[in-house]
């Protein structure tokens, strides 16, 4: 097998990776919902995630940048996807420490925010000492 | 302060253009999307060291006949 017949094989695996994630956290929306009791929020859940599932791989067989979402192959589009991530990730930790802010401020103990908010933390932290020591 | 992109100038066009290729030909040969080639023949994204080698290897000859910095 050739480098560029595994680099396809590898692409062609990872191409699926979205959306088999999706179908399963469908699934787990639908076990939660029937765990729950709540069996209309379980079957929209995994409706909802089939929805994506579906719109992600039609979309990629229409859609340069989507498929490079897909199969990971394009190193400018997995750049595209690294800054939109990250600033995605900012914005959400802004909102998380706002939001901490807010709930202090009307006299509760912050949660659950404080506790994403350390998450956040720790797992950048994390993520920062493993990187240093790879690169 | 200029980006580095704004110092970086590049020759891809010219070399596709002079072999009769299309940016699809060359995304096929490189591995690469249509829309990259077309952002790096554009000067709006800089390639990484594997792929300008790539681009170098593909039009046989070398990276700095390709790319060079226009400080």
């Amino acid at each position: 097998m050739s480098m560029h017949d595994t680099t396809s094989a590898q692409g062609g695996a990872v191409r699926w990776a979205v959306p088999a994630v999706s179908v399963a956290f469908g699934l787990a929306y639908l076990v939660a919902g029937w765990v729950g009791d709540n069996l209309g929020f379980g079957v929209f859940g995994l409706l909802l995630m089939l929805l994506v599932a579906g719109g992600f791989v039609l979309a990629s067989r229409h859609s340069e940048t989507v498929a490079g979402l897909a199969d990971r192959r394009d190193e400018r589009i997995n750049r595209l996807d690294a800054g939109a991530s990250q600033f995605a990730g900012l914005i959400l930790l802004l909102a998380v420490l706002v939001m901490f802010v807010v709930e202090v401020a009307r006299g509760a103990d912050g949660s659950p925010y404080f506790q994403l908010g350390a998450l956040f933390g720790v797992c950048y932290l994390g993520a920062l000492a493993f990187l240093r020591f790879r690169r | 302060m200029s980006s580095i992109l704004d110092i970086m100038k590049n020759v891809v066009r010219a070399l596709r253009t002079e072999r009769g290729l299309s940016q699809a030909d060359l995304a096929a040969g490189t591995g690469v999307s249509r829309q990259t080639i077309n952002s790096i023949e554009t000067g709006r994204y800089l390639p990484s060291l594997p792929l300008a080698i790539g681009l170098a290897r593909f039009f046989e000859t070398t990276v700095e006949e390709i790319f060079d910095v226009d400080a």
